[in-house]
């Protein structure tokens, strides 16, 4: 990986008071609104329960992390990075920037769970299964491809595929664990990474399309079909990627029903129809529930941060508001 | 607990799918009641010990030490025998997942490996009694009678520990004061981990410890402040789990017009240093009027060294009324102070409950406006709900008490409101739930904290709370914070006070004795029953009368108040407090209510905890044809709950927890103006902001309950 990054040729100030794309500022204010760090989630609640975990559990669960720092890192590093040179308009780069920074604090975030529950000998042996599995380092490759690739809207299609789709074979586990009562304040963590990977889904999709619209008849049908090409590619290794991780805890068939549901969304992103039937799709409901992006979830003082507060906007009260 | 590997859907699964339509848009109400069914066949009935008798059951149990034999002794076996058959002829069912679920996880006895179960929920429901009873078989067979019927539930220790032999205290929420010295913040400390070990919540107030920068023996610059102090306190609290049950919890609270209180709301800031952030402890803050004064002429607010203010007033900062002395102490040149601008002060504090849910907010001017005792209410306890008087207490170099002062313990329970009107007799059943608190409170000794059992010998004070209006409201087809769900609140709070205080007047005389300080008290002087002899407590509308008539309920009249009245001054009454309205989680799953007196945080309300992960729990008495009298806090937004409060507030002699619930449009200036319009209605605390965010369209879990509005 030697070739440089394009880089933006051209700048000008960026004016948030004229904007061309709504979309932009909606985006960039739920992203803002939706920031936090990884020490707002009370790990250290969850040491108890990482040791009723069978020695077989633990080793899966850092191995799903360790996968899922590999994504994040690619992602934060060079994905939402190299969309940038291809932005429309100055706001969606903004937008691209904090997307980027949001993905090495979940990178991070991963390692925080590991530094709270884990020796340095355990964590290191995961990193090393991480660089070992041929899987993963096949989907980190295919992904890393096509960010390097010249084609923006195709790259625009592997970073979606990434953020809806690739990531969700890892996140299924800490749900999983999250339905059983086990590790409820990673899963916490998680759902924050979730939230933020939903909306950076959709984005991303949504200028893919806002892209698509300017292209001739025959190039759409190209990328469409160059996208279910990339997703045949991914969706196969990701199967095995599965099994490796899964086989051994008899979770690799829900899981891949989570993978087409997933894969479904992203080509939901994307402007595209379902490829799966809902009859391998139907995902555990405790899963399923267990995803839900949304904050209203009740919680109090005994059940850790949760995973509902948000950056509020500020407003001063006016002399009106102190009549009484 | 052993898990078979089932074929079908287990009942997780069935529980998750409340969360998600049917494909005609339904809630799928009857899948929770499969979950229920399933968790029974699959799990509780293959995992729970047989014995062939009661009788055999009771002697295994005691011989293994498991129950306590003290409290079986004082009864004869036939009794129990006969007590047992008349619970078990109630026909208990859950009638909800998570009720089951919450139970056998959290409360019934487990042998000692925790893998099978030892009792039933009617098993638990007399032994709970038994011990609450001590001894008075009448009562004993009237507190399985509420209980079972679900109109009285005792809070969550009482009803886990009653009756066990390895068991923690019947209380689990504790107030403290620390004084500005060493000894006492050492032995906040100890005491602080000895009540997390016992399983308590414990708030602590920190208004009277020196700011940073304040003299250490008359040396300038020496003092750390509050935060230090707050940082032993939590890590103390996550050291202390409960055999790793859950994680001690506290909360600190802090007067407004102290000078640290900006950094002391920093720490929970989303972007706070490590070194000061604090995660797990709980943060409150006490607001008196001035404060609210000097924001309505846009003023600055001074903020004054509690280290000062002892020096030259001779009590701690915390005990003086910073309303009515706040001019003469600005005007005071011994006095050190800063000042910040009070309108700034206030969207600080909004922005912070932006993020993250606190401080919560004491008035404390309205409440002790309302406080019938002699004495100050300086701070509130974890759930905000507690506000009684206290004393400090003086230590020697070696810890040990040279001056025992009184700190708070609280002794909770709840009444389901819709079960209590079908009950028709709210006098009885009043009574009976002030005579199991009472018990709660007589029987509880915190020896490792002298200066609660002090208090709580003296005081006998307890809570009763309610919870299920709303669901109450939904069943009857009234919108909740509509006028007549107002007017509802206010006569049935106005009801139960006039039991309550005749059930505390009744045991007062059993026991020839009040509690201590009563004759200084506004009970005493009279004073209390004036706006009930002098005014006319009656239904505004002909729904709620009717209500009443129906449930075959009867209001107190003008009448009835003198008689009380005349009863109080002459015998008093035994109980120092009596009302306080506590948020309700666990216990309300298992009683099958929505939680105290709020609106539905959402139709399906997805619980988070420890111990049972994510589980879903629908709004009792909803069912698809009543959907609309179940919107949610958020549709029903604040005003509503505020109002609804206030109903209640004039009739509780404590407090009542008071969350309010904005959208994520909200903003600091919408929360400000809801504390502002809560100030005016005579609120006395403020519990948690809840904000909620929905999902960007687009992105949202399809066919959702939870993520729809």
């Amino acid at each position: 990986m030697t070739e440089k990054l394009t880089l933006v040729s051209h700048v000008d100030a960026i004016n948030w008071n004229r904007i061309q794309d709504e979309k932009d500022v909606e985006v960039w204010n739920r992203l803002t609104s939706n920031f936090w760090l990884p020490e707002k989630v009370p790990i250290s609640g969850d040491i108890q329960s990482w040791n009723t975990l069978t020695p077989q559990e633990q080793t899966l669960t850092m191995r799903v992390f360790t996968g899922l720092t590999l994504l994040d890192t690619i992602q934060g590093t060079v994905g939402a990075v190299s969309l940038i040179p291809d932005a429309l308009t100055p706001h969606e780069e903004a937008v691209y920037t904090n997307i980027a920074f949001m993905e090495s604090v979940h990178a991070k975030s991963y390692s925080s769970i590991f530094s709270t529950l884990c020796s340095t000998k355990e964590i290191d042996e995961a990193f090393r299964w991480s660089t070992e599995n041929q899987n993963l380092q096949r989907k980190a490759q295919i992904v890393l491809d096509y960010y390097h690739g010249d084609d923006p809207l195709k790259r625009k299609v592997a970073s979606t595929l990434l953020e809806s789709f690739l990531f969700y074979s890892g996140f299924y586990l800490p749900m999983h664990w999250s339905s059983r009562a086990k590790l409820t304040n990673t899963a916490d963590m998680i759902r924050l990474i979730i939230r933020d990977e939903a909306v950076h889904g959709y984005y991303i999709g949504y200028k893919y399309q806002k892209g698509l619209e300017k292209e001739t008849p025959e190039r759409r049908e190209e990328l469409k079909e160059y996208t279910f090409n990339l997703l045949y590619d991914l969706y196969e290794n990701e199967v095995q990627y599965t099994h490796d991780l899964y086989d051994g805890l008899g979770m690799a068939e829900d899981v891949k029903k989570f993978l087409h549901y997933n894969a479904n969304k992203a080509l939901m992103n994307l402007g595209y129809e379902a490829l799966f039937p809902s009859t391998v799709t139907d995902v555990s409901p405790a899963i399923l529930s267990a995803l839900s992006p949304n904050a209203d979830e009740n919680h109090d003082f005994f059940s850790g941060s949760g995973s509902s507060y948000v950056i509020g906007k500020h407003e001063e009260t006016t002399d009106d508001d102190w009549d009484f | 607990m052993i898990e078979k590997p089932r074929t079908g859907m287990d009942y997780h699964s069935l529980n998750a799918m409340l969360n998600l339509y049917d494909t005609e848009g339904n809630i799928q109400f009857d899948k929770d009641r499969e979950a229920a069914r399933e968790y029974f066949l699959q799990h509780v009935n293959q995992n729970t010990v047989f014995f062939h008798s009661l009788k055999e059951r009771l002697d295994y149990l005691v011989e293994k030490n498991y129950y306590e034999p003290e409290v079986l002794a004082q009864y004869d076996f036939a009794f129990i025998q006969q007590l047992h058959d008349r619970a078990y002829g109630k026909k208990f069912r859950f009638p909800t997942f998570l009720g089951a679920f919450k139970y056998y996880t959290s409360y019934t006895l487990k042998t000692f490996d925790g893998q099978r179960y030892l009792e039933r929920y009617e098993d638990r429901v007399v032994m709970v009694s038994l011990a609450l009873a001590a001894g008075d078989e009448a009562l004993a067979t009237s507190l399985v009678d509420e209980i079972i019927a679900g109109r009285f539930q005792p809070a969550t220790p009482t009803f886990l520990n009653a009756g066990k032999a390895q068991r923690g205290e019947f209380v689990s929420c504790f107030l403290l004061r620390i004084e500005d010295n060493m000894e006492s913040i050492g032995r906040s400390i100890n005491s602080a981990l000895q009540l997390s070990k016992r399983g308590g919540g414990v708030a602590l107030s920190l208004s009277n410890i020196r700011e940073s920068g304040a003299p250490i023996k008359h040396i300038e610059n020496q003092s750390s402040g509050i935060i230090p102090v707050m940082k032993l306190l939590e890590d103390s609290f996550t050291y202390a789990n409960q055999l790793g049950a859950r994680q001690g919890a506290g909360a600190v609270y802090l007067s407004a017009h102290h000078p640290d209180i900006m950094k002391f709301m920093d720490t929970k800031r989303e972007n706070a240093d490590e070194k000061i952030r604090i995660k797990t402890l709980s943060l409150g803050i006490v607001v008196p009027d001035i404060t609210f004064d000097l924001a309505r002429k846009n003023e600055e607010m001074y903020l004054f060294s509690p280290y000062d203010v002892e020096r030259v007033y001779g009590v701690p900062f915390g005990d003086i009324s910073i309303t009515e002395k706040y001019y003469e102490m600005v005007d005071d040149s011994r006095i050190r102070k800063t000042k910040i601008s009070a309108r700034s002060f206030f969207q600080t504090v909004a922005e912070l409950q932006f993020e993250s849910g606190y401080p919560y907010i004491v008035f404390e001017d309205t409440v002790n406006r309302a406080n019938p005792v002699k004495g100050r209410i300086n701070m509130s306890n974890l759930c905000s709900e507690i506000l009684q008087v206290n004393t400090p207490s003086v230590f020697n170099e070696d810890l040990t008490y040279e001056e025992t002062g009184k700190d708070i313990s609280c002794n909770l329970g709840s009444m389901n409101i819709a079960l209590a009107m079908d009950g028709g007799d709210l006098s009885k059943t009043v009574e009976i739930a002030v005579r199991g608190l009472t018990a709660v409170s007589t029987q509880s000794s915190i020896d490792s904290v002298p200066s609660i059992k002090y208090g709580n010998d003296r005081a006998h004070a307890i809570g009763l709370g309610q919870m299920n209006l709303h669901g109450y409201l939904g069943r009857e087809r009234i919108h909740y914070g509509s006028e007549e769900g107002i007017d509802f609140t206010n006569i049935y709070f106005y009801t139960v006070l006039f039991h309550a205080i005749a059930a505390s007047n009744r045991i007062a005389k059993e026991q020839g004795t009040a509690f201590e300080g009563f004759e200084d008290s506004k009970y005493a002087s009279g004073e209390f029953f004036d706006k009930y002899t002098e005014q006319e407590w009656v239904p505004a509308t002909s729904r709620v009368e009717q209500l009443f008539a129906d449930a075959g309920i009867t209001i107190p009249t003008q009448e009835d108040w003198r008689e009380l009245k005349a009863e109080v001054q002459a015998y008093g009454i035994f109980n120092q407090n009596l009302q306080a309205v506590p948020p309700t989680g666990s216990i309300s799953y298992i009683n099958n209510s929505t939680s105290s007196i709020h609106p539905i945080a959402s139709k399906i309300e997805i619980r988070k905890e420890g111990k049972l992960g994510r589980v879903y729990y629908p709004a009792p008495f909803m069912d698809n044809d009543n959907l609309e009298y179940f919107k949610d806090a958020y549709e029903i937004g604040p005003e509503k709950v505020i109002d609804t409060y206030a109903a209640a507030t004039q009739h509780v002699d404590q407090g009542l927890s008071l969350t309010l619930f904005f959208p994520d449009t909200a903003t600091t200036r919408d929360i400000n103006k809801a504390q502002i319009y809560a100030w005016r209605k005579g609120i006395k605390t403020i519990y948690y902001i809840r904000i909620r965010q929905l999902a960007l369209e687009g992105t949202e879990v399809d066919g959702c309950v939870s993520c729809m509005l």
